[in-house]
């Protein structure tokens, strides 16, 4: 919503710079986007420097077939000699002039100049020229009474601040500069006008047939006749008015139904009379495979549930949204069927929806219009339609509905305190409310004024009218805790940890969609009207958001990548919503040893016991042979090498199931006190053989007392044999009550010779 | 044996000695299996004199371990005066990890409310209309219910369009009083450019108990802020319109910029607006089965992106998802 100053200023005597208002009201009352300015810049004498002109004379430049020599009277001693582009006047006319020195829209000066030999001094202005309108192809025609010399200044408003607002949906209220000029009125406890329109003399009492068949869809409907209309040219203050409320001016009658709802809010449409079968407007739904064509040209399939305004035989407008080519008005009409009509604002915003096509007044309508302001509406329409047009109003009728009545609230001063943090005097309160337009009884029961029904409604719709006039005052506190029990959960603190243990390795957390073009698993779920096909699923894997991540660090040329991810997945099942469950998911160069360091790392860091690594084959984007399950939580695996070049390991691990394993209280073990008797081992066995088993076996024969062993190298050649390998254990044994002899030692080694000896045919060599 | 003459004879050849291995010569000269002096300990037969020769001998073998010492930290000196290196050449390469953004203010924020005794709620994505649209008092024909605003799976399931539900779900599940913050990702049928992507992350925050004001929002709006962008910011409230609360209001952030004078980032208005918070609406309350006359809640939402992008000046929302390591390793 654009609202031009001086318009405001109209309706309210605010005389206060327009930063300072818009600063206010975009805290008390209505986002402002921006104050920008329409016309000619204030600056420096430069309104006088634009006035009326009265063509003498106008013949063709003796140089130039294009342009027009003038002699124009400035209400100066002598005519001013000035060159003009356009035809479209001769002498007689009366024209708006920029002089020399003026500083034109746009931001240009004009000087005095010769323009094919010929002196200028000055310039004729287009309604474009002066931000009056779009025309530019002719110059702008004033009333032939405004006197040569006269600043434009005096006569419209030739340049002013123009209020760029952002109404939220609940205030329709202020999609209008008299219901904006109210909410100042209120703020500033200035005198508001009372509303604008007063009927003229009504000439005549001709039939308006006007039947509404669904009174729920229009509650109210007001027609009014107007003979002998004269279309043409809205005057310059009318023009000047609607380009600063950003619509463009194209004729008076049309000017007038936009001009009343900016002013008041209520949207209007003129019909062509005699262009209305039988002259008759019928509101109905829309019967079904019913078309019409719009404003815009375009053909329209309609709705049954579509509102429509008809004629005796077909749709001429829908109703609230747009009207029809069919019966626009055009430069030939002469009888105009005025509508103030009142239509339900579901129904308008459902229909406009469905096809698609929102204007300024379903905007106004979708957001709920007060059914009580067609009546005003009628009369500003009507008083300017006689006075514009010279049309003779000749019938009326409101056809109505039951309008609801005014709801009452009880309401509680005391309330308000509470909920806003700060005493507001109750006497404040009422005055407040009062001069929003509410009226507030002895007991404080409040009427709501109609043109707030819709967003007041509850008590606590009132704090809020209290609430917004004081938010600078609301104090800055806590809320009075009577109970703290603030902490991570386990498995927030879980995930911090392993965020921080996947950085510390090394790893650079990365963000990926959870919408993707494929998912590996035919169970993932696929929106059926995804933003685009490759947002078409909700992913089951994060992996597949790594990959394209290390695709594009690749392209950038960037080295030792490292990704790690934790989000959600989405298992659909048979609940009516996907289990979500957390998952870390990781890929890093270095291959599958280094995935499988990183998965260990991991489990240390959350002091899980190591988990066991199974083979595992056709995991989704892993090498067939180069993966494992880890335990009950993931896998781990080398990434399949069509998917990137190099080698790249990748793991998935899920958030609940290592909750699982992690160990929350560490109880200590003497490793201090005894020492470790350290030995490498090393057994030949089979190729198939997995020194994980290996590992497996020796402990199950060898209890706590063999601290560790790890398989610490991998020897294939001559020496061992074909089909076999030689694996080197790194192997200690500790007890953690006494010193373990030369003789332990050998009993626990002999055990783990004879265990692997049996079990995997190995054989240790020496 | 002459004992004084020897002690002088010892005392000039240690003066003398400049090197380790000559302090090792007289120590075999003097005090040797074969010196005079151990020679003559060897004869001695009266108590006196071998009182007499052992303290020479002591003497002795202080004086010379005093000499090595000095010797020594000169040797050491000179050892490493010869051990120069470029200090400027780099240290040995760890590959370093880096927490995404999103990650680091999501954290910030959690440890603001932590500290303020608010628990942490990780809200489900996939949500139904029940909890993203009804349970929140938005009306049946509220935009976002459109499949143009929403990603739906189905009619009644979608991607919620903000961390809103769960507040609804928490509220179910518990009595007042409730101090719960929200973060997660929410959808939006948004074409991704420079400041919108369809999927993002918001925080929401509800605080629900006996006497909760607009100034108790307000309090704990500033206090997250002034955590955020630091101790100088203000803080002020612009009225607004959400189904779900009432009052509504937008906080705005006194521009960490320009501290409030006007730039391009506050687009010259000294403030930034942070986002939607409000008075919980009493039919939300009256929704999960709570008495609007006995408790009363504040509810906010925030962008972690938004946060993002201001605070560290990221020109386009679509880095933070690229995972390109040249902007990741900045943070």
């Amino acid at each position: 919503m654009k609202v031009p100053y001086s318009w405001l200023r109209e309706y309210v005597p605010v005389a206060i710079a327009v930063e300072e208002l818009a600063d206010r009201l975009a805290v008390t009352s209505v986002e402002v986007e921006r104050v920008s300015w329409r016309g000619v810049a204030d600056l420096d004498g430069n309104f006088d420097r634009f006035r009326v002109g009265r063509v003498l004379e106008a013949e063709k430049h003796p140089n130039a077939d294009r342009l027009q020599l003038c002699q124009v009277d400035m209400g100066e001693p002598e005519p001013r000699q000035i060159v003009c582009g356009a035809w479209n006047f001769g002498a007689g006319a009366t024209v708006a002039v920029g002089l020399p020195g003026a500083v034109i829209p746009g931001g240009m000066k004009l000087e005095r100049v010769k323009l094919r030999g010929t002196a200028s001094d000055g310039m004729i202005m287009s309604e474009r020229e002066l931000e009056l309108g779009q025309d530019h192809s002719g110059i702008l025609l004033l009333p032939n009474d405004w006197e040569p010399g006269t600043p434009l200044a005096d006569m419209f408003a030739l340049g002013e601040p123009i209020l760029e607002l952002e109404v939220t949906g609940n205030r329709p209220d202020l999609l209008a500069v008299y219901g904006l000029a109210r909410e100042i009125a209120a703020l500033y406890r200035l005198e508001l006008a009372p509303p604008p329109g007063t009927d003229p003399e009504l000439l005549a009492d001709e039939p308006v047939q006007i039947s509404v068949e669904d009174l729920v869809g229009c509650p109210r409907y007001v027609g009014r006749l107007f003979r002998d209309v004269n279309i043409g040219p809205s005057p310059p203050w009318l023009k000047a008015r609607l380009s600063g409320a950003g619509m463009r001016p194209i004729s008076n009658v049309v000017d007038v139904t936009n001009y009343v709802m900016l002013a008041l809010g209520n949207p209007l449409h003129a019909f062509d009379l005699a262009r209305l079968t039988e002259g008759r407007i019928v509101v109905r739904r829309a019967h079904s495979g019913e078309q019409m064509r719009t404003l815009d040209g375009i053909d329209r399939k309609l709705d049954p549930r579509d509102l429509v305004i008809a004629d005796a035989s077909r749709p001429v407008a829908i109703a609230g949204i747009m009207g029809g080519e069919e019966s626009e008005v055009a430069e030939e009409s002469d009888s105009i069927l005025l509508e103030s009509a009142n239509f339900e604002r579901v129904g308008i915003l459902e229909s406009s929806e469905r096809l698609k096509l929102r204007t300024e007044g379903s905007n106004r309508w979708e957001k709920g219009v007060d059914p009580y302001l067609a009546e005003q509406a009628a009369k500003l329409a009507t008083e300017l339609m006689v006075k514009l047009s010279g049309a003779r109003w000749v019938g009326h009728v409101d056809v109505q509905g039951e309008l609801p009545a005014p709801a009452s609230i009880t309401f509680r001063p005391e309330r308000a305190d509470e909920l806003i943090g700060v005493p507001i005097p109750a006497d404040e309160q009422r005055g407040l409310l009062e001069r929003f337009g509410f009226e507030v009884a002895k007991d404080w029961t409040v009427t709501v004024p109609t043109f707030r029904t819709r967003d007041v409604t509850r008590e606590i719709d009132l704090v809020e009218e209290i609430a917004r006039v004081h938010l600078d005052e609301v104090p800055f506190t806590l809320p009075a805790r009577r109970a703290m029990w603030g902490r991570l959960t386990r498995e927030q603190r879980l995930r911090r940890r392993i965020e921080d243990a996947l950085c510390g390795l090394g790893f650079v957390e990365a963000y990926s969609y959870s919408l993707v073009d494929s998912d590996p698993d035919p169970k993932a779920i696929r929106l059926p009207d995804p933003l685009t096909a490759e947002h078409a699923f909700l992913r089951t894997t994060i992996l597949a958001g790594l990959i394209r991540s290390l695709q594009r660090n690749l392209d950038a040329g960037n080295e030792e990548v490292a990704l790690f991810e934790i989000a959600h997945v989405y298992l659909s099942g048979d609940d009516e919503l996907p289990a979500e469950p957390v998952r870390i998911a990781g890929l890093t160069w270095g291959g599958f040893a280094r995935a499988k360091g990183a998965v260990e790392a991991l489990y240390r860091a959350l002091a899980a016991p190591e988990p066991s690594f199974e083979p595992a084959r056709e995991l989704p984007f892993l090498h067939p042979l180069e993966a494992a399950r880890v335990g009950e939580t993931g896998w781990v695996g080398e990434l399949h090498p069509e998917l990137a070049p190099g080698e790249w390991g990748a793991f998935e691990l899920d958030l609940g199931a290592l909750a699982e394993v992690a160990c929350d209280v560490v109880v200590y073990e003497d490793v201090i006190s005894y020492p470790a008797v350290k030995q490498d081992l090393s057994f030949v066995v089979a190729e198939e053989v997995a020194a994980g088993s290996m590992i497996e076996a020796a402990r199950e024969v060898t209890g706590a007392e063999l601290r560790r062993m790890d398989a610490s190298d991998v020897y294939r050649g001559p020496q061992v044999g074909e089909g076999k390998k030689s694996i080197t254990f790194a192997v200690a044994f500790q007890s953690s009550e006494r010193t373990l002899s030369d003789e332990d030692a050998g009993a626990l080694r002999e055990k783990i010779v004879r265990v692997l000896g049996e079990r995997f045919g190995a054989t240790l060599r020496s | 044996m002459d004992v004084e003459k020897l002690e002088q004879e010892a005392a000039s050849a240690l003066e003398q000695a400049d090197s380790l291995e000559q302090i090792e010569e007289l120590r075999v000269r003097f005090l040797g299996r074969s010196s005079e002096l151990k020679l003559a300990l060897r004869e001695v037969r009266d108590r006196e004199s071998g009182m007499r020769l052992n303290a020479l001998r002591q003497r002795l073998e202080a004086a010379l371990e005093e000499r090595r010492s000095d010797l020594e930290q000169v040797e050491l000196q000179h050892k490493l005066m010869a051990e120069s290196i470029d200090v400027t050449l780099p240290g040995e390469h760890f590959p370093e990890g880096h927490l995404h953004l999103i990650t680091q203010i999501r954290r910030e924020v959690e440890d603001v409310f932590l500290g303020l005794g608010y628990t942490i709620v990780d809200g489900r994505e996939v949500e139904t209309t029940h909890y993203n649209f009804d349970g929140l008092n938005m009306p049946p024909w509220h935009p976002t219910r459109s499949p143009g605003h929403s990603l739906f799976l189905n009619g009644d399931v979608l991607l919620r369009t903000e961390t809103s539900p769960s507040q609804i779900r928490v509220m179910e599940a518990q009595e007042p009083p409730v101090y719960m913050i929200s973060p997660g990702r929410v959808y939006r049928r948004d074409t991704p450019d420079a400041t919108h992507s369809p999927v993002f992350h918001q925080v929401e925050g509800l605080a629900v108990d006996r006497g909760i004001s607009l100034a108790d929002l307000k309090g704990t709006l500033l206090h997250l802020m002034r955590a955020l962008f630091g101790e100088k910011r203000e803080l002020r409230f612009r009225t607004h319109f959400f189904p779900f609360t009432e009052p509504s209001i937008e906080p705005d952030v006194s521009c960490h910029m320009c501290d409030g004078a006007g730039c391009p980032v506050c687009k010259r208005s000294g403030w930034i607006e942070m986002g939607g918070a409000g008075i919980v609406d009493p039919n939300v309350l009256e929704f999960v089965g709570y008495d609007p006359e006995e408790v009363s809640g504040f509810a906010f939402g925030l962008g972690l992106e938004r946060i993002a992008l201001l605070r560290h000046r990221v020109p386009d929302i679509r880095l933070l998802w690229e995972n390109d390591l040249r902007f990741s390793r900045q943070f």
